[in-house]
């Protein structure tokens, strides 16, 4: 029994200093401020690497792996394990924007840069199960994906429906909706960016703050949600809406175009009247 | 600043949120579930439209989850 109470005193001194409520705050703040690493002058500009780019680089260089590993000596009818789950990977993709009212060429043309993102940001979100901050914490980063996936949407859905037809779309089913629909175009990269931030971040600090209070057993089962399930669902979810966004202006496009059409057989049936 | 109240405050953004967030979601699912449970044949679509609807009431509650970190961390 002497052993017992020997080994519990040992342990309470050895996990008091970590359960005192003090230091909590101070150890998530050190854990959420970006670190940066150096910084390289480029034309007078002072960019400073962070944690967050080196560890997108990091997943890059395994992206890039990966594409070359599942994409090497592609067979007419796949018998290799790896080209069927690439194709399965990009079928899959491939029917979501058939979904959401795409043609095929249309589809084949979206989907090298939103697989490219899907998986980016899949990859990226699940590097904290290496015990590496995410880099979608850094606001930045999130920022950044959201800017240039509005700017994708807006030149491809151009690209597809035509400037005449990305009008038309602006203005179905009436013109008074303009401002609205353009005010649409600077909140939808807000709205991505906010939630692919929020989630990183609140998932990245929930989990720091397990670390430090209970360092075992659970940051375990928790990180099977929060690191794993969460980032691939936020991968998810912002390719899903970059398609949606193409999706809608193609739909609202052929709408309008529908109901043109429409209002001008009526008109013709109307003179057809009059003229009899 | 007073912390305590700060805490009260980042607290409250993230509950009122959270509780909006929940009731849509769940009076949407349950629609969802009824429609779905009338004509089975278009449950796919359903669930496709459900997806982007509860993508969009999630989102209130992320951006008050922001709110209340910018509450705790900036102040």
């Amino acid at each position: 029994m002497d052993y017992w109470n020997d080994f519990f005193r040992a342990l309470l001194e050895q996990f008091r200093p970590k359960l005192e409520m003090d230091h909590i705050g101070e150890d998530i703040l050190h854990a959420i401020v970006p670190r940066s690493i150096g910084s390289i002058d480029v034309f007078g500009f002072n960019l400073i690497i962070s944690d967050a780019t080196v560890a997108s680089w990091l997943v890059m260089a395994v992206l890039l792996v990966l594409a070359i590993y599942l994409g090497r000596k592609p067979q007419r009818v796949p018998e290799k394990k790896r080209q069927q789950l690439a194709e399965t990977l990009v079928d899959l993709l491939l029917k979501t924007c058939r979904s959401s009212n795409m043609t095929y060429e249309q589809a084949e043309q979206v989907i090298p840069y939103v697989g490219t993102i899907a998986f980016f940001i899949t990859l990226t979100n699940l590097t904290s199960i290496f015990k590496i901050p995410p880099p979608a914490k850094n606001p930045a980063f999130p920022i950044a994906l959201a800017v240039i996936t509005i700017i994708y949407v807006i030149v491809m859905s151009i690209k597809f429906v035509g400037l005449k037809g990305f009008w038309a779309s602006l203005t179905y089913p009436s013109s008074a909706l303009l401002p609205f629909k353009i005010l649409d175009f600077f909140i939808k990269p807000v709205s991505l960016s906010l939630r692919l931030f929020g989630n990183v971040f609140g998932a990245y600090i929930l989990m720091e703050f397990i670390y430090i209070v209970v360092p075992m057993i659970l940051p375990g089962l928790l990180g099977l949600w929060f690191d794993i399930a969460d980032g691939i669902l936020q991968g998810i979810i912002f390719t899903y809406l970059s398609i949606t966004y193409i999706g809608e202006v193609i739909e609202s496009a052929h709408d309008s175009k529908h109901q043109k059409e429409e209002q001008a057989q009526v008109k013709a049936k109307m003179k057809a009247k009059a003229l009899n | 600043m007073d912390h305590g109240l700060i805490a009260i405050g980042a607290g409250l953004a993230i509950a009122l949120a959270a509780f909006g967030a929940a009731l849509g979601i769940g009076l949407a699912s349950g629609k969802a579930l009824e429609a779905s449970a009338r004509q089975p044949e278009i449950a796919g679509k359903i669930q496709a439209m459900l997806m982007t609807a509860i993508i969009f009431m999630e989102a209130t509650a992320i951006y008050a989850l922001v709110v209340s970190l910018l509450l705790i961390f900036a102040f």
